[in-house]
């Protein structure tokens, strides 16, 4: 397999994290850490029911909804309890640690032998399908989500991200704004872990940590491609969203193949990203 | 206007670099797939090379092209270093631990990969429904038969010890493997054992102090990956308390354990790397199959064995 198309591939599994961290820093306009736990849920819960041989669509639901139930439980304890929006993100990722563990009962379970989502069906050569159907699940991710955002409901969401009380004194709850908005973003990032467990062929409870900046860095890139291109729509936000995460996977696996000193190899990544983020930018201080 | 022709120029060639394919090459091609930067890993590393070299690869009398990606304990970067390697169809692909060798036999089914640092396929849950390992997996396992005689140790050394205290870290299977031996063998000794879990080696000082309270006379640092961050403060808060650390890998005693019995990870490596050798000498991997590391060594450190009054026999290997 082509190198090059595999990054990609694993930028399309990531790409619904990508879309989770947007939804929540529209939203709250800080990055949701809960991420990191509910990413290793998605993968956890994967591995776990997979191993048990229910059938890889079963557990896509099943993964969605326990995501979205660590994000209603943080922004209940945000909004309810009244507790910083980071902290109960970090909160609710260290007790989901315990909750991953608890669920695999290892650290570590390998999906090496078993029916997922890329063996569902036979029609095309193996990285061509696996392509085909990351790109199925994404796109109607990406659909389903803008045309939410383009609905009453969704308008409400973004104004309670843009200007909280307005949207209060329009008689919207923001409360449940803010818990059905994380629910949401963190039902994504679990199908994100669903994705990339059996892209990677394990579930492992150390694959989360430090997701959220990579969902971040991922959200950032995108926005170079709107200002480039001076977009406003929703639709096409998403999809650059969902371009940024390709972008970084192909940026890394670039500095992968110049077989730069592995000490400096984070260093270097951060450089690329630097570059292609700056550049479009250097055109309004001059 | 102008910046944007500059982004996609850059960008396209970025792309261009990117999509050159490498020529033909005669020589045969290793890839090694290291998870992390660790002084003990690296041990194995020099092994695996040295034992290529001796057998006549070596880069440097270009017999041998190594492609070396380190992940720097970064998931998705290991899985791009391992598709890298398999891009550039590599002869075999080395993995350094347990977490590489998984990805590696994940990603591929027909290159040969050769372990080191790793556990038996079975206890890494490698195997499939008819309890055989992947086709391709090669090199050398270890099983948890080390922890018996670890603990034997403990109790030649100190036959008056009654409680033992050790940490492990419930991220790492091995590490959780290896507990649930040492509770079987101390029950068996009959010792009392202490355990407290450590998920990140900034706990490790409080969690050490939780034992030391608890009165342990003897501590075992199980070799996982928090231990190998943290031991200098594990050897400091036992030595302050006139307690000696036990342990199963010679860098760790190196490191200030009293004494250890355990795979020597430089061998480990070298007999990985004969096995890698023997393939790429014959083209075949007929005759090959995971094997058990075969060299596990007793030392201790002259200097704790002096400071605890212990002695140790002729068995043993003084390590500085």
């Amino acid at each position: 397999m082509n190198f090059y198309f595999a990054a990609i591939l694993l930028g399309l599994g990531f790409s619904a994290l990508a879309l989770g961290i947007f939804l929540s820093l529209r939203i709250f306009q800080i990055p949701d850490i809960t991420t990191d736990g509910s990413f290793t849920l998605g993968g956890a819960i994967t591995a776990v029911l997979l191993s048990q041989h229910m059938h890889a669509l079963l557990i896509l639901p099943v993964v969605f909804i326990c995501g979205g139930f660590a994000g209603m439980i943080t922004g209940w304890i945000h909004t309810r309890l009244k507790v910083n929006a980071l902290l109960s993100g970090i909160l609710v990722m260290t007790a989901l640690y315990s909750v991953n563990l608890a669920l695999m009962s290892r650290s570590n379970i390998p999906i090496i032998n078993l029916p997922d989502i890329f063996s569902l069906v036979s029609f095309l050569p193996g990285s061509i399908q696996q392509f085909t159907l990351l790109l199925l699940v994404v796109s109607i991710l990406w659909l389903v989500l803008s045309w939410i955002l383009k609905t009453d409901f969704g308008l409400a969401m973004r104004a309670t991200g843009n200007n909280e009380q307005m949207i209060r004194s329009n008689g919207v709850n923001s409360h449940q704004m803010k818990i059905t908005g994380l629910a949401l973003a963190n039902g994504l990032t679990a199908i994100s872990g669903y994705l990339v467990a059996q892209i990677q062929g394990f579930a492992d409870i150390n694959m989360g940590i430090g997701i959220v900046i990579l969902g971040l860095g991922s959200v950032m890139i995108g926005e170079i491609f709107l200002n480039m291109f001076k977009i406003r729509s929703i639709t096409m936000h998403l999809a650059g969203v969902i371009g940024g995460s390709i972008l970084f996977r192909i940026i890394l696996a670039f500095a992968l193949s110049l077989g730069i000193d592995a000490l400096y190899l984070k260093l270097i990544v951060s450089v690329f990203v630097l570059l292609v983020v700056s550049i479009p930018n250097l055109r309004r201080s001059t | 206007m102008m910046f944007r022709k500059i982004f996609l120029f850059v960008f396209s060639i970025l792309i261009s670099v990117s999509c050159h394919t490498a020529t033909e090459n005669k020589i045969p091609v290793v890839g090694f797939l290291d998870l992390l930067q660790d002084e003990t890993l690296a041990n194995a590393k020099k092994g695996f090379f040295v034992a290529l070299k001796e057998h006549g690869f070596s880069p440097a009398d270009k017999t041998l092209e190594i492609i070396y990606r380190n992940a720097q304990n970064d998931q998705p970067v290991l899985l791009q270093s391992c598709d890298y390697m398999i891009s550039k169809n590599v002869d075999l692909i080395a993995s350094n631990p347990t977490l590489s060798t998984i990805t590696a036999v994940q990603k591929t089914k027909t290159i040969p990969v050769f372990m080191m640092v790793s556990p038996r396929p079975d206890l890494a849950k490698l195997t499939d429904a008819n309890g055989k390992a992947p086709a391709n997996l090669f090199g050398v396992y270890e099983t948890l038969e080390y922890i018996d005689t670890s603990v034997m140790l403990i109790r030649q050394v100190f036959p008056s010890i009654k409680k033992i205290g050790t940490i492990f870290n419930q991220s790492e299977p091995q590490s959780v493997d290896a507990l649930q031996r040492i509770e079987m063998t101390c029950k068996s000794f009959g010792i009392e054992l202490e355990k407290l879990p450590v998920n990140n080696s900034s706990e490790t000082q409080l969690v050490v102090e939780a034992l030391l309270n608890k009165k342990i006379e003897a501590f075992f640092a199980l070799p996982d990956n928090t231990v190998f961050s943290s031991m200098e403060l594990i050897v400091r808060s036992c030595d302050r308390a006139g307690i000696p650390v036990f342990t199963s890998e010679e860098g760790l005693v190196k490191r200030g354990a009293i004494a250890a019995f355990g795979a020597d990870m430089y061998a480990w490596g070298h007999q990985a790397g004969e096995q890698a050798a023997q393939f790429l000498a014959t083209k075949s991997t007929s005759g090959l199959k995971p094997e058990i590391v075969q060299v596990r060594r007793r030392v201790y450190n002259p200097e704790k064995a002096g400071k605890f009054g212990a002695t140790f026999g002729s068995g043993f290997i003084a390590v500085q």
